[in-house]
């Protein structure tokens, strides 16, 4: 049962939003990434990409796992606010929900560009579908989860037709899929035999930790934004709850870091441990030095803790140089994976190695700009939300 | 009557590295110029021994037609299949380029083919083996490294070589049981 006092109509026209900016940014990148799909479907996406045989997977893989891991990280806080009564997190539910619902789609775009026959996917996962494959099951979760979203989203505009309950066991069932969606996401890596680096059950756990982590970043930074900087009181419980909640979720990251390192230098499995190399002291150190260490935990870390999660500005910025950070975190876990090579390359084999004896990787112009496209999607979709939707989750 | 279960028998010292297997190949199926769009690769190894008792091998491979298949069980269309006889197919009309194969590959023997629109690998050359004939490669090779046959025929040429020779599999800690034996 919701009660309201004065309920605003879904549509408005919010002024003091700084909107308009990042409305504009995003159709500039739509621009730029529609430029790429016509490349893409004129010249194929052989001549666009620049993915080898080598590295099949490269930064759209990165990119989507980047975009819809952040989606379920945000399901997740929502579902700790609506199933399990967090109620500094309820407080954001319109956010957190239009947040999650735009960046799986932003995703979405960056897989569809990826796989090269996304029609062909969707018609043989349902007359011939191999359910050993991980990736029908990632498939089949972040279209679930998709529509629990679409449900969500009718839910929290609509509060006063909805009553607690029902909310709270959406709530639970967008935690519970987004998780499963991204620990399985972990299994798609995990289950590569030619690729020991993913194997066990590092990756399915990181991904959601890093994730609901990411999730608490996005809304720190949004929310700033949103409000310039000034962040109303009745908000600012919630911000530094998220803000503990990133500052814990790092905490886990760091552990989780630490011994899969570790254990990758101890044993020195083939495949795994010249990926650790490649990160640590490779062609992937400069971004996990400053981008997933700096960026992604030291920094955002530092700043919490020295704040006590109490300035407002200070979360936003730490929630933006992490969302910076784990892209180089993406961007290394599905590279650093590929980078040992299958076969040496001697003279014959056809395979290309540098110097260290490793395969080589650099997205090419044209995956940036579908890189482009993903952020013009969210951008544009989100900040829209933003400008003529009613965002202020009405209190219940 | 028995099944039949292919494999490839390779006697890898009798290599000349005249790359003739290749060639073969690319005419057999079609298969496009390019510097990563190949089915089966001769690989030379590093020198061996102190100069001037000097030697070097080559390795002729491909697709090891893996009894546990890891590219099969990544692939979520079923586009990639194994025939009754365990060779290893993709069908490319129901491919649809996720590349999971390729990344599931222990031996980097699958590419993406511009002319089928999906990913590509060695077929053991399967639109002949009906007809009674071999591979291209192994009906080709000058010095017969290649030999191919029926595991299951103890008469058959592979069971003879694999009986009276220690042999040895590429990557055996993968698990993948290949359908490729190289001779020691
Ligand atoms: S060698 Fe690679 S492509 Fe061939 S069957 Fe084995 S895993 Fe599949
Ligand atoms: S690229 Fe094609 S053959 Fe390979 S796993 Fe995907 S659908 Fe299957
Ligand atoms: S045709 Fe025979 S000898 Fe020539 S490279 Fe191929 S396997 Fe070696």
């Amino acid at each position: 049962m919701a009660a309201h006092v004065e309920k605003k109509s879904l549509f408005t026209l919010n002024k003091d939003i700084p909107a308009y900016p990042f409305i504009i940014l995003g159709l500039i990148l739509l621009a730029i990434g529609g430029i790429a799909v016509l490349q893409v479907l004129l010249k194929g996406h052989e001549a666009v990409y620049g993915v080898t045989r080598e590295v099949p997977w490269g930064l759209l893989i990165a990119t989507y796992a980047y975009f819809v891991i952040t989606s379920t990280g945000l399901a997740f806080i929502g579902g700790l606010g609506h199933a399990f009564g967090y109620e500094k997190y309820a407080k954001m539910s319109r956010r957190i929900v239009v947040m999650a619902f735009v960046i799986l789609l932003a995703g979405f775009t960056q897989i569809g560009m990826e796989i090269g026959h996304p029609i062909r996917l969707m018609i043989y996962l349902i007359l011939s579908p191999n359910l050993r494959a991980p990736i029908v099951w990632m498939g089949v979760f972040y279209s679930i989860e998709l529509v629990i979203l679409a449900i969500e989203l009718y839910m929290v505009f609509n509060p006063d037709k909805v009553s607690h309950s029902a909310s709270a066991v959406v709530g639970f069932f967008a935690l519970l899929v987004g998780t499963v969606a991204t620990s399985n996401l972990g299994y798609v890596f995990g289950s590569l035999n030619a690729r020991p680096f993913y194997h066990g059950i590092y990756f399915s756990t990181f991904l959601v930790i890093s994730g609901i982590t990411a999730g608490a970043a996005m809304l720190m930074l949004i929310h700033n934004i949103v409000y310039k900087g000034r962040i109303p009181s009745d908000l600012e419980d919630s911000m530094t709850a998220l803000g503990k909640l990133m500052g814990l979720g790092i905490g886990l990251m760091i552990f989780l870091y630490f011994w899969k390192i570790m254990s990758s230098l101890y044993t020195e499995p083939k495949g795994a441990y010249e990926a650790v190399l490649a990160m640590l002291k490779g062609p992937l150190s400069v971004n996990f030095w400053i981008g997933e260490v700096g960026l992604a935990v030291v920094l955002p870390l530092l700043i919490i803790v020295f704040t006590k999660a109490r300035n407002m500005k200070a979360l936003g910025f730490a929630g933006f140089i992490y969302m910076i950070g784990l892209f180089f975190t993406r961007f290394d876990f599905i590279v650093a994976g590929q980078l040992p090579p299958m076969r040496a390359g001697y003279e014959g084999s056809g395979v290309h190695t540098t110097i260290s004896g490793l395969a080589h990787y650099s997205p090419s112009a044209g995956e940036w700009m579908i890189f482009a496209l993903g952020w013009g999607v969210f951008l544009f979709l989100y900040f829209a939300a933003e400008k003529y939707l009613n965002l202020e989750t009405e209190h219940h | 009557m028995s099944k039949k279960r292919y494999a490839i028998v390779l006697d890898t010292k009798k290599c000349l590295n005249c790359k003739a297997c290749t060639v073969a190949c690319k005419f057999e199926n079609g298969v496009p110029v390019g510097d990563e769009t190949y089915r089966i690769w001769v690989t030379a190894l590093p020198l061996q021994g102190e100069y001037p008792n000097l030697h070097q091998e080559y390795q002729p491979s491909q697709c090891q037609h893996c009894e546990n298949t890891p590219c099969a069980s990544v692939c979520p269309t079923h586009a990639t299949y194994k025939t009754e006889e365990g060779v290893v197919l993709v069908d490319y009309d129901k491919c649809i380029l996720c590349k999971a194969c390729m990344t599931a590959c222990p031996y980097d023997a699958r590419f993406v083919s511009e002319h089928h629109k999906a990913v590509e690998k060695c077929t053991m050359c399967y639109h002949r083996l009906g007809e009674g004939r071999e591979p291209a490669c192994v009906e080709t090779c000058p010095t017969k490294v290649r030999v191919f046959g029926d595991l299951n025929d103890p008469n058959s040429k592979v069971s003879k070589l694999l009986a009276s020779r220690g042999f040895y599999q590429l990557k055996p800690d993968r698990n993948t049981r290949p359908r490729l034996f190289y001779l020691k």
